[in-house]
């Protein structure tokens, strides 16, 4: 049986006329989403209501499901690294700046993780399998192994699967405290070739629908998605991926297009770039941060840029690392690592 | 052909003991861990709470943690629990095997982020408490104390967190990803879900009462409960004693308010029917059911409809031990998970302490005594969220 990502939905840090060909790229430390007019989406009076986060969700959810065409999907599935931290900010300020007097329930309805889920399921009126994952920088691709285990035992027929993750200017702040984030400012278009630490931040919102039945929409296939722990630092990324693409009948020479996750960070590129080294020297390798930035969940983006070059059979100038494109596209890796600790790879195919 | 999941490891730290022997000792004779607020920092300290009885000096002394090391209480106590769950299970960890830790929790750092926060803004001042805030760094700093973990998840689903992190579990099993899996969740209190349920209006001023008719509310609890899960073939292979078999399992939403739950327990009735499917079990075979029973009005008669509509007449004798434990929030699918595997091990059923007054629209009876030397096969346990989610785990004796 196959799963097939049938619909997607994205807001990010892109502006809407941004196009595969002509990206806005960013020359800052920090950038926010481009936000829709959410009440082309959402009634104004709901929307006065929700957070940024849980709008921008439940946009993208809209996008992919009208996109695939379907009406409530079979599972809800979230991965966030940080859940709904501006309510959990709003929140946690009050109680200490009043010592614990004159607090309001809304900012901490809103502050736990699964209020993407519950809200997005509540608004569908699906009373399906609903999930949360809140795994630094693997969150959304638990979520996305989280739902194959659920359509490969036909539990259920189709399930939406979103990443998302805001990034508040107090968390940007904190985050920047521990060297997340560059100093300086570089263009993003050479965040690859960056020879200093950290990473440029940013934020997004993207949801895909995975059907176990093809449609005219359908854009890949999502084969197998894995991600292990490298705790100790004694794992070596090379053979953990050659024995994952072993698993699925494949050897690195057959993945026509690895996508990492090489984020500007000198210490994670280097990571990227000895895996490219060791197994794909001979293929096509290509990245996206330059376009997504770096967030918690920034991989989901990197999934649907992966998705969109099989069904266009297409990889934009712009993201490719190395190699030169023969006009093939069969199998793509994505592969994405968290501070070398935590790394995730995703399998996919054309359709 | 899937593998049969069996747990053959069980941890637990609570409010009631810090271990499952001192659990089983709590429960078989009645002694509840709700009381006064006295480790945790709070204006608040009239709420009755179920602190686990240690500070976190002498939490980090009783796993040899020095006090240098950067970690939360909710790693501690989620290392004392996965600790005693590797112990029971007798389990070594192998270079051969693969094994999983999943933990669920809500809260995460937020102990430390909430007595730092200011300091996070302003200074340099605690910032390496900044990486522990978020719930996976919780969840890595248990798995880095132990090093045998490959693979790391970890689940936030509010109040079902736990019981979905075992699901979670029993699918990679199940699935042939991974061989072990210790899976549970930890909790610790903190101001943050103290005031935030204060605000919901929902904490008792009393020790609280589920399914009593005078019922005002929960009382917030602290805690890890850990199982460890693998693959019977694994089990067998190492000789490992088995408990139980995780049977059934379901997860729905019940899709209706962010803080309340659906007057006809929605999402509850589609859990316990799917797990009940998947044992292939009638409602009239469980032996005992261990229900969500926050003591809240609407969580309550919520619940006990959905008891009712499933079970019928033929409701077995059920019971919320959040009476003895408090609210442990994301770790009560754990502990709840722990305390009804030792039910069915030990053969006893806890008693809903408490309980004086059926509710007058649904006069459902929970056990109000301890009962020992009951022979039990399979026992069903309930963990329902905010937001609706909502889950329900069975375990069976082979």
């Amino acid at each position: 049986m196959s799963v097939y990502i049938t619909g997607t939905g994205k807001i990010s840090v892109q502006p809407s006329d941004a196009s595969d060909s002509n990206p806005h790229l960013f020359e800052t430390r920090y950038a926010r989403c481009f936000d829709p007019v959410f009440s082309d989406y959402i009634n104004p009076m709901e929307a006065r209501r929700m957070s940024t986060i849980i709008k921008r969700a439940i946009v993208s959810t809209q996008m992919a499901l009208t996109e695939a065409g379907i009406g409530i999907p079979g599972a809800v599935i979230t991965g966030t690294g940080l859940g709904c931290i501006e309510d959990t900010e709003k929140f946690l300020t009050s109680m200490i700046n009043d010592n614990e007097k004159f607090l309001k329930p809304t900012f901490f309805i809103h502050s736990t993780h699964n209020t993407i889920s519950s809200q997005i399921a509540i608004r569908l009126k699906c009373n399906g399998y609903n999930n949360t994952f809140v795994h630094r920088g693997i969150s959304f691709e638990l979520a996305l192994q989280d739902a194959m285990l659920l359509l490969k035992q036909k539990k259920v027929h189709s399930a939406l699967v979103g990443g998302h993750d805001e990034m508040t200017p107090a968390y940007f702040g904190l985050l920047d405290r521990i060297g997340y984030w560059k100093k300086e400012t570089v263009p993003s278009s050479s965040l690859h070739t960056s020879t200093s630490a950290g990473s440029v931040a940013g934020e997004g919102s993207t949801s895909f629908i995975l059907s176990d039945e093809k449609s005219h929409t359908a854009y890949a296939i999502i084969t197998d998605v894995s991600t292990f722990y490298n705790g100790d630092g004694t794992s070596h990324p090379s053979e953990k991926i050659e024995a994952f693409l072993n698993l699925n009948g494949l050897k690195p020479a057959d993945i026509s297009l690895v996508m990492t996750g090489v984020n500007g960070d000198v210490n994670d590129n280097r990571v990227y770039y000895e895996v490219i080294d060791k197994l794909f020297k001979n293929n096509m390798a290509g990245w996206y941060k330059h376009l997504s930035l770096e967030y918690f969940t920034s991989p989901a983006f990197g999934l649907l840029a992966s998705a969109e070059c099989l069904k266009t059979g297409q990889v934009p100038a712009h993201m490719m690392l190395k190699g030169s494109y023969n006009g093939k596209l069969k199998h793509v890796l994505l592969y994405n690592h968290f501070k070398n600790r935590n790394h995730s790879m995703v399998l996919l195919s054309s359709c | 052909m899937q593998e049969k999941v069996v747990v053959t490891g069980l941890g637990i730290i609570s409010a009631i003991g810090f271990s499952t022997a001192e659990t089983v000792k709590s429960l078989l004779s009645c002694v509840s861990g709700v009381g006064r607020i006295s480790y945790l920092d709070t204006i608040h300290t009239e709420i009755p709470c179920a602190e686990v009885q240690m500070s976190d000096d002498e939490l980090r002394k009783s796993l040899l943690i020095s006090r240098e090391e950067i970690i939360t209480r909710t790693s501690l106590l989620g290392i004392a629990a996965v600790k005693e769950a590797m112990q029971y299970a007798s389990f070594v960890p192998d270079r051969k095997l693969r094994i999983g830790l999943i933990s669920g929790t809500t809260v995460g750092g937020m102990e430390k982020s909430e007595a730092y926060y200011n300091d996070f803004i302003s200074s340099d001042k605690h910032k390496e408490y900044i990486d522990a805030h978020d719930c996976g760094a919780c969840t890595e700093k248990i798995a880095d104390y132990f090093k045998c973990f490959a693979y790391v998840s970890t689940i936030s689903t509010a109040c079902s967190s736990a019981a979905n992190a075992i699901i979670l579990g029993s699918e990679l099993i199940k699935d042939d990803k991974l061989d072990v899996v210790i899976a549970g969740g930890t909790e610790c209190l903190t101001k943050f879900h103290l005031n935030g349920f204060k605000t919901l209006m929902i904490l008792d001023s009393r020790p609280c009462r589920p399914f009593d008719d005078s019922r005002a509310g929960l009382n917030l609890g602290e805690g890890a409960g850990f199982l460890v899960l693998e693959s019977e073939s694994v089990a067998k292979k190492r000789k490992a004693e088995v408990i139980c078999t995780v049977s059934g399992y379901g997860n729905a939403c019940d899709a209706f308010h962010q803080t309340a739950s659906s007057p006809e327990g929605k999402g509850a009735v589609l859990a316990i029917t799917e797990a009940l499917g998947m044992a292939s079990l009638a409602p009239g075979q469980i032996g005992y059911i261990n229900a969500h029973g926050t003591g809240t009005g609407n969580n309550d008669m919520s619940e006990a409809q959905a008891l009712v509509t499933v079970f019928g007449d033929k409701l077995p004798p059920f019971s919320s031990t959040k009476p003895f434990t408090g609210h442990t929030t994301s770790a009560a699918g754990g502990i709840e998970s722990v305390i009804s595997i030792l039910a069915l091990r030990h053969g006893f059923i806890p008693a809903n302490l408490n309980f004086e007054t059926p509710m007058k629209y649904l006069p459902v009876v929970p056990l109000t005594t301890t009962r020992s030397s009951v022979p039990l096969k399979h026992v069903l346990t309930n963990s329902f969220g905010f937001g609706g989610n909502n889950s329900t785990i069975i375990f069976s004796r082979q």
